[in-house]
């Protein structure tokens, strides 16, 4: 098997008067696991079905290798699709299941059931052939879906939030899992999902989508880092929000005007001066004490214990900051006042713009 | 019964019972009951107590003039204590007469001359074929019914399903009578174009055939087949048939594969009362043969109870085609793999 890679050339769509993708070109390597991240309804799934064939972009062009997809059906496409619920079909043994594709295909009975084994102990399913879907867990149906997909050898396995079913335990060790088999059988995977943690710990590339459109594609790191719009910045990851006037920039270095007072961050995009601006601080960039570029006094409101850190829920001019520390003895008893400091390159300043969750 | 009490409370648990038990009472085994014991026992015929009777009579009257014409006071007792005797043989006959003596048996069943049972074959076999002709021409309207959305489908069940059976079935069965007769819908279009020359008597005889039943069938019985076809067909999951087009399979494929399988329960129980209901139809064919085209058995089952007057008879041609039907579903049962509990839902 070999991974093929999938270019979106100004691809729109559209449903009726509804515009669910806005012109977008987006290109995803070979052999790369790429996620597509974002809310319920901004479009993701939309993508991945014009991927896979089932709705024709309204304008633009999908290439797959190179090759044109426009007017090939789901069935002539290099691609599989495991879909949300996985969709396995009830009626027929986990080898059938598996053997499907290549049933048809006209592949000989004895052939594809020997395929259908190997792909079974590819997922670590050796044996599970004769029973039915219904007889496995939500862990195996899994892996059933991920082989029965495998089974046609397409370039490029498309995802649609296989793993949301799942509880969270097993959500993580089918993470682990999936990018295993992505590495092993080396084709190109497209993962589509709301959820930042499985975008974040299996990709190569995300790309956070927002309402039908391309907020940034980045690797994991970038993203979490150097988030480009106040919407990925808040939908990635946590974010205190502080709203403020931009004053002063000089070389990326930004003053802003805040209800706490002047904070010196880093800006990114280009704020007009006087403009209203957002300056985003992640909690697990913030410490206690003084020695710090900008500091913020506070009242200590709540302390959530997390185990292995803790979350400080802090008041300050009637607004919520979130500070996120490493657990110790000191966080037992913690003074009502803090002073909350952070550095000039932990606070990013952006535009006004849309924040996740509203 | 327990649980049934918990969730109702007595009182309502009580009447639930009660009226579950008069319904199977009064709408399954008192008239089922009372049609087989029917069918079980006769009465001899009643022709040779009659002729003895009259024989008595005839005597009695000659005894009478006997009597009258003679004298002797001895020999006019002994004819009178000879007519108190025939009078009392008499009379015994006539109670028996009136009321003979029932006969426990399966003769009602074994009977059957050649003739009848040869519809009855003939009826079963129209009633599989007119079975088989439904299946095909629903499965794809239930299909096309079933995964069609939004205000289309509405449309489409109301305007294409549910309208005719706002119609008396009396009247649909005429309309198809007046559309298929000699000079019908059907042939006066063809003589219109023509065609066929009807002042010749030179139309088609679209009636003498049985296929003017099954179509007329058919249209009667569409609903039964369709909607227990659409119900299994609604709850399939429509990623399924994603799935199996994505994973390369033809429609043909994805059809024997995917979906037919899922629709067996909805087949199985539309196949049911379709075969049910054409095997026992009377109205279709009587309307639509008028006698032209071949008696079905539910007419014979009609004429023994209402021109024959031979409710024991009728009962047994009755059980019979009860029978055949039973089987029918068992095998239905059996031949798609589905049990009770796939039917009942």
């Amino acid at each position: 098997m070999r991974g093929k890679d999938v270019r979106l050339d100004q691809v729109s769509i559209r449903f009726g008067d509804a515009v669910a993708v806005q012109p977008l070109n987006l290109t995803i390597e070979a052999g790369e696991f790429f996620s597509i991240l974002g809310p319920s309804g901004c479009g993701k799934t939309t993508i991945l079905r014009t991927v896979s064939g089932f709705i024709e972009p309204t304008i633009g062009r999908v290439l797959i290798g190179g090759e044109d997809m426009a007017g090939k059906g789901p069935n002539e496409r290099p691609t599989a699709l495991i879909f949300q619920n996985l969709a396995l079909f009830p009626l027929m043994s986990v080898a059938e299941n598996v053997a499907f594709g290549l049933e048809a295909r006209g592949v000989s009975k004895a052939e594809r059931l020997k395929r259908a084994e190997e792909l079974l102990s590819l997922v670590a399913l050796t044996g599970y052939g004769d029973k039915k879907p219904s007889d496995l867990s939500g862990g195996q149906r899994q892996r059933v879906a991920i082989a029965r997909a495998l089974a046609v050898e397409p370039s490029v396995l498309l995802l649609d939030e296989p793993l949301s079913a799942l509880d969270l335990k097993l959500r993580q060790h089918m993470r682990a899992e999936l990018r295993a088999i992505q590495k092993r059988v080396g084709i190109t995977f497209i993962y589509i999902t709301h959820d930042q943690g499985e975008a974040l710990a299996m990709s190569d590339r995300v790309a956070v989508m927002s309402r039908g459109r391309l907020e940034q594609v980045a690797a994991p790191d970038t993203l979490y880092a150097e988030p480009a719009t106040p919407f990925v910045a808040t939908f990635v990851g946590e974010q205190n929000v502080i709203r403020g006037t931009l004053r002063r920039i000089s070389n990326g270095a930004a003053s802003v005007d805040t209800p706490f007072g002047p904070i010196e961050g880093r800006e990114v995009g280009t704020p007009a001066i006087g403009a209203p601006v957002l300056v985003m601080v992640r909690p697990e960039r913030v410490t206690l004490g003084a020695d710090r570029d900008n500091r913020i006094p506070v009242t200590l409101k709540a302390r959530h214990l997390e185990g292995p850190s803790v979350n400080l829920e802090c008041v300050a001019d009637g607004q919520t900051l979130t500070v996120t520390l490493a657990n110790g003895p000191a966080m037992r008893d913690l003074p009502n006042d803090l002073v909350l400091g952070f550095g000039r390159d932990d606070a990013l300043v952006y535009a006004e713009g849309a924040l996740a969750n509203g | 019964m327990a649980s049934l009490f918990r969730a109702y409370g007595r009182g309502l648990g009580a009447l639930l019972i009660a009226i579950a038990t008069l319904w199977i009472l009064a709408l399954i085994l008192v008239p089922l009951g009372a049609m087989i014991e029917q069918s079980l026992w006769w009465k001899d015929s009643k022709g040779e107590i009659t002729l003895q009777i009259d024989r008595l009579y005839n005597d009695m009257a000659t005894l009478q003039l006997d009597a009258s014409g003679e004298s002797d006071a001895a020999k006019k007792a002994g004819f009178e204590a000879q007519i108190a005797q025939k009078q009392a043989e008499a009379t015994a006959l006539e109670a028996q007469e009136t009321n003979p003596p029932k006969t426990y048996g399966l003769a009602n069943f074994t009977r059957m001359s050649g003739l009848h049972f040869y519809i009855f074959i003939r009826t079963i076999i129209y009633a599989l074929m007119v079975t088989a002709l439904a299946l095909v021409v629903c499965y794809p309207m239930a299909y096309a019914v079933a995964l069609a959305s939004g205000p289309r489908k509405a449309i489409v069940l109301t305007v294409a399903l549910i309208v005719p059976y706002a119609i008396n079935e009396l009247l649909r069965v005429y309309a198809w009578l007046m559309i298929l007769d000699y000079r019908g819908v059907i042939n006066g279009i063809l003589g219109w174009l023509g065609l066929v020359d009807l002042d010749n008597r030179g139309w088609i005889p679209f009636l003498e055939n049985p296929s003017a039943v099954f179509l007329a069938m058919i249209y009667t019985y569409v609903l039964f087949m369709v909607f227990p076809m659409v119900n299994t067909l609604e709850t399939l999951d429509r990623n399924q048939i994603e799935a199996a087009r994505d994973l390369g399979a033809s429609s043909f494929r994805i059809h024997r594969r995917v979906i037919i399988p899922h629709a067996k329960p909805g087949i199985a129980v539309g196949c049911i009362m379709t075969f049910m209901l054409s095997a026992g139809s009377y109205s279709v064919p009587a309307i639509m043969t008028r006698g032209q085209g071949g008696d079905w058995f539910s007419q014979l089952v009609y004429r023994q109870f209402f021109e024959s007057n031979n409710w024991n008879m009728g009962s047994a041609y009755a059980v019979s085609l009860l029978v055949v039907c039973t089987a029918f579903i068992l095998i239905m049962m059996r031949l798609f793999g589905v049990g009770l509990r796939d039917i009942a839902k």
